[in-house]
């Protein structure tokens, strides 16, 4: 009895010590790390990496006592460089007072230079081996100018700039379909596709950089710098090739199937673009076929929407009419993707993945296109593109303005 | 096994020498005299200023002396008024008394009362004495007659103040035994609710009554709780929780193994499913046994309202109680260890607040849980009119003035908030305090390991609360060992109409109703036709 109740005080003990020694490993206070929302990286003019920090202050965002925030940013900006990413990133520690904590980085934004000479594959594997980072972080190219200055900018209504770069992704991708917010995961797994091809969207500074980041740029109703989503960055084997903007970005996310709504103008009757189609919903396959060792590829996309404007006399409560509309759509939206696929083509890069279709299909004729792929095959590839366009409904007028306005005055 | 604590000295030295003390009352018989008779009363009760002693003749003449001997306050005067002395001083028949037939032909043809018994040894007279019965005693019989005339000042039942309902019987039990049994009786009308009384304490004597339905309830844990009753040897039993810690399973617990209640209706619900109660004399709470982990969770509405309702606020209760349980632990976790878990813009807030925060989260939240615990106690001792003021005081410093002072942050008020009125929403207040007390361990787990150390404690909970037995059944009984048909009224409460069987290791009797208890109303068809073909019929 007694020899039990010593085992167990001595279990008991051992427990206690066990919990106490351990003297809390990875323990963080919130007060000691400082929330990276966004990371820039740029090469130096002698060849290292510099690192641009943007950091949140919290106070400045989530101001306690009303409205505050407007005195000091909601970000501050730490750069450190270094020959690779994690050195550069232990240096910064010099800098700054607190742990440089990479869970909460949405963003990572890639100067132009850097991804147009050495390319972005080199960059991919400190982050993706950190374990603090995402990989659902976005990845974003900067357009025309260092990744530092689209990182330094302060931003209004979004205070935190990173919010801001991502949110504009993601809507704009929704609403108009000529940007794309790509997620580092996804530019991975693309960069490791055959071709090495990857879309990433890309953003630039509007306006001058040094007023961007200063707090009275915030404080006009104009701000005269801002930043906007700017052109898709065409990469191939991990090098920026290229940039995409109107109607071929808007194509290749299209026939990417990423595209949730747009508008679309289409002529009528000899008037430009006198009916603008809002897409609601469209669904895109891609599939490919060989004959006789020559790969034939077709695109089909079926797209349901509602008329939003009308700017000619027609009445739409007649189903011919609606269904001539449809076919003028479709045409619309068929020379589109033809302008998206003829661009890609005279790049040479196969961003659409139809080499990657043609390999899950047909696994034996691809071993025999592939060496020859991007600089023979897709050049001149037969892409057969096919749209069914449906105008779902006409929102809340049927007869257009003119046409009733038209008929009073006669 | 080393020898860590070689000094430790067996301390099982101290025996139990306390019983020879109380025990000098050896079972001595009485006088003969009536004077030597009271005076030994006298003597033995300290000369007590409450006990009365009524001097009287009884027999024509005058010839036979007789006293009645009770205590003043704890017996109905009434009674003893109307139908003892009354009857004793008034009565036409004492003719024929004499010293040898006195006792018999009182209690066969004078005393208009319904308990009478005969006494004739000091042990009986006393205790019969001491729980309010009169004693009638003549000279020269050295017996006496004990009447039961026990009453005096009781509480009035009242609302049950611990386990309120919205719907249900109001009435909670008092502090007297024989009202509480009554009340119960009167719930449960069937010969087959058996009562067993005994006294425990040596010095208070105290009415312990065993109540159980026969042929529902298991005899092996009546044999059970009947042995436990019996081993009990203390001088005092002041309220149930005495009782209840010394028969109780497992002693090293937080967690309640015996469950009380003060309402009625819960004692019968429980016996009805197999349950034995353990009345108490001089408090409302009432003791059940077996009582299984998830009967905590149960309240007496849940059987009153429909079992949607019912089903759904008792998930929320269990909800509740994990709230109560983790919320600050979940905080201090996400605060030093988990950033990564929360969205951005979230864990941006709390970090803004924090920012001006002294102390480590562990010890902000350890402060805070600490202070509410002294607020809800010093609000339970202090006197009702100043109750209001102490909220108001705490609401204050702790709500506004320690946020503004920058000693925690308003989501740490928050979550102690969330937690507090969590804790409330267990309708067991042992369950209640329990979880108040496991909550720092969670909060300590949580300081040194984060999301891990919670689940630890989480795990090492389940397995203790899974080793738990309450009077042989185990305490997670429906859950673990997992019974699928007792499980309709656990987590979830279904229809009455499908709860057929009582629950199972807990009764031996195990259907509780027939089958097709559903509701069928007819047809609205049919309805209509009956209604017409009795209008026929009127009018013929």
């Amino acid at each position: 009895m007694i020899k039990m109740k010593r085992k167990s005080l001595f279990l008991l003990v051992m427990t206690i010590m066990m919990v106490l020694l351990t003297s809390c490993w990875s323990k963080k206070e919130l007060t000691d790390l400082s929330f990276v929302s966004a990371m820039g990286i740029d090469k130096t003019k002698d060849g290292r990496y510099e690192l641009t920090f943007q950091i949140i202050n919290p106070g400045n965002v989530a101001g306690l006592q009303g409205g505050g925030g407007t005195q000091s940013p909601p970000v501050t900006i730490y750069s450190a460089s270094g020959d690779n990413l994690v050195e550069a990133s232990r240096r910064a520690s010099a800098r700054i007072s607190r742990r440089l904590y990479y869970a909460h980085t949405n963003l990572v934004v890639i100067g132009e230079k850097l991804a147009r000479e050495e390319g972005i594959n080199i960059l991919i594997d400190s982050i993706d081996r950190d374990p603090e980072f995402r990989i659902t972080t976005s990845l974003v190219i900067a357009n025309q100018s260092s990744a530092a200055d689209l990182v330094k900018a302060l931003t209004p209504v979004d205070k935190i700039p990173a919010n801001k770069i991502m949110k504009t992704l993601e809507f704009t991708q929704r609403k108009w379909g000529e940007n794309l917010k790509v997620s580092f995961q996804e530019v991975m797994r693309s960069l490791e596709s055959p071709g090495g091809e990857a879309l990433v969207s890309g953003f630039r500074l509007v306006g001058n950089p040094q007023q961007a980041e200063k707090l009275d740029n915030l404080q006009q109703s104009a701000p005269e710098a801002t930043l906007r989503a700017s052109g898709i960055a065409v990469f191939k084997n991990g090098k920026l090739i290229d940039w995409l903007y109107n109607s071929p970005a808007r194509g290749s996310v299209w026939i990417l199937d990423k595209i949730q709504g747009t508008d679309i103008n289409v002529d009528w009757k000899g008037k430009k673009e006198a009916l603008a189609y809002q897409t609601v919903r469209q669904k895109t396959d891609v599939s490919i076929k060989v004959i006789k060792g020559k790969p034939y590829a077709s695109v089909h996309t079926r797209v349901e929407g509602d008329l939003g404007e009308v700017e000619v006399p027609v009445d739409t409560r007649q189903p011919a009419v609606i269904k001539k509309m449809e076919k003028a759509a479709g045409k619309e939206i068929k020379k589109e993707l033809q302008t998206a696929i003829k661009q890609a083509q005279t790049d040479k890069v196969d961003i659409f993945g139809f080499g990657e279709a043609l390999e899950r299909t047909r696994p034996n004729q691809w071993e025999k296109l592939k060496s020859e792929w991007d600089d023979v095959y897709f050049p001149k590839l037969d892409v057969d593109v096919t749209v069914e366009a449906y105008i779902r409904r006409t929102g809340l007028r049927n007869k257009s303005f003119l046409s009733s306005v038209k008929e009073k005055q006669h | 096994m080393p020898s860590f604590f070689k000094n430790q000295k067996s301390k099982n030295k101290l025996q139990p020498q306390a019983d020879q003390t109380n025990n000098e009352q050896t079972v001595s018989s009485l006088k003969n005299l009536l004077s030597e008779n009271l005076t030994l009363i006298k003597e033995k009760t300290g000369n007590s200023s409450d006990i009365v002693i009524r001097h009287f003749k009884i027999s024509v003449n005058n010839s036979l002396a007789a006293a009645i001997v009770y205590i003043e306050g704890i017996v109905d005067n009434q009674a003893i008024q109307d139908y003892l002395l009354q009857s004793l001083m008034k009565d036409n028949q004492k003719n024929d008394l004499n010293d040898q037939n006195a006792l018999e032909l009182i209690s066969e043809d004078i005393v208009t009362m319904g308990n009478v018994s005969f006494a004739d040894n000091w042990n009986d007279l006393l205790s019969s004495l001491m729980s309010g019965d009169s004693l009638l005693i003549v000279d020269g019989i050295n017996r006496v007659l004990s009447v039961s005339t026990q009453g005096g000042e009781k509480r009035a039942i009242a609302e049950s103040t611990t386990q309120m309902v919205v719907r249900g019987p109001k009435g909670a039990f008092t502090e007297s035994i024989g009202t509480n049994l009554a009340m119960v009786r009167r719930i449960i009308k069937t010969p087959d609710l058996w009562l067993e009384s005994m006294k425990i304490g040596r010095v208070t004597k105290t009415d312990v009554t065993l109540m159980y339905i026969h042929g529902i309830a298991n005899d092996k844990v009546v044999k059970e709780i009947r042995k436990r009753l019996k081993n009990i040897d203390i001088d005092s039993i002041l309220e149930s929780g005495y009782v209840e810690q010394l028969i109780e399973d497992q002693t090293v617990t937080p967690f309640p193994t015996i469950y009380n209640t003060e309402r009625p209706d819960v004692v019968a619900g429980n016996l009805l499913e197999g349950r034995i109660a353990i009345f108490v004399d001089g408090t409302p709470f009432v003791l059940i046994a077996p009582a299984l982990f998830i009967q905590f969770f149960q309240s007496a509405e849940d059987y009153y309202a429909r079992f949607d309702i019912a089903t759904s606020i008792r998930l929320l209760r269990v909800f509740m109680f994990m709230i109560s349980l983790i919320a600050p632990a979940m905080y201090v976790a996400v605060t030093t260890f988990h950033q990564e878990m929360v969205p951005t813009t979230l864990i941006v807030a709390l970090a803004a607040q924090r920012e001006s925060v002294p102390f480590p989260a562990f010890v902000e939240a350890f402060f805070m849980e600490v202070t509410f615990e002294i607020l809800r106690e010093a609000g339970i001792r202090l006197p009702k009119a100043i109750g209001s003021a102490v909220s108001i005081v705490g609401a204050l410093v702790i709500g506004q003035a320690a946020v503004q002072a920058g000693i925690v942050s308003p989501a740490m008020v928050i979550i102690v908030s969330i937690t507090a009125i969590a804790s409330f929403a267990t309708p067991s207040f042992d369950m209640a305090i329990s979880a108040r007390l496991i909550r720092f361990l969670f909060i300590l787990g949580a300081a040194t390991f984060g999301f891990y150390g919670i689940i630890l404690i989480l795990l090492m909970g389940v397995g203790h609360l899974c080793s738990l037995r309450s009077f042989g059944v185990p305490y997670m009984t429906p859950l673990a060992p997992f019974i699928p048909v007792s499980n309709e009224d656990t987590l979830l409460r279904l229809p009455w109409w499908t709860m057929r069987r009582r629950p199972k290791l807990i009764s031996d009797n195990k259907v509780r109703q027939s089958k097709h208890q559903k509701p069928e109303p007819p047809s609205s068809r049919g309805m209509i036709n009956q209604e017409m073909e009795e209008d026929d019929q009127n009018e013929t």
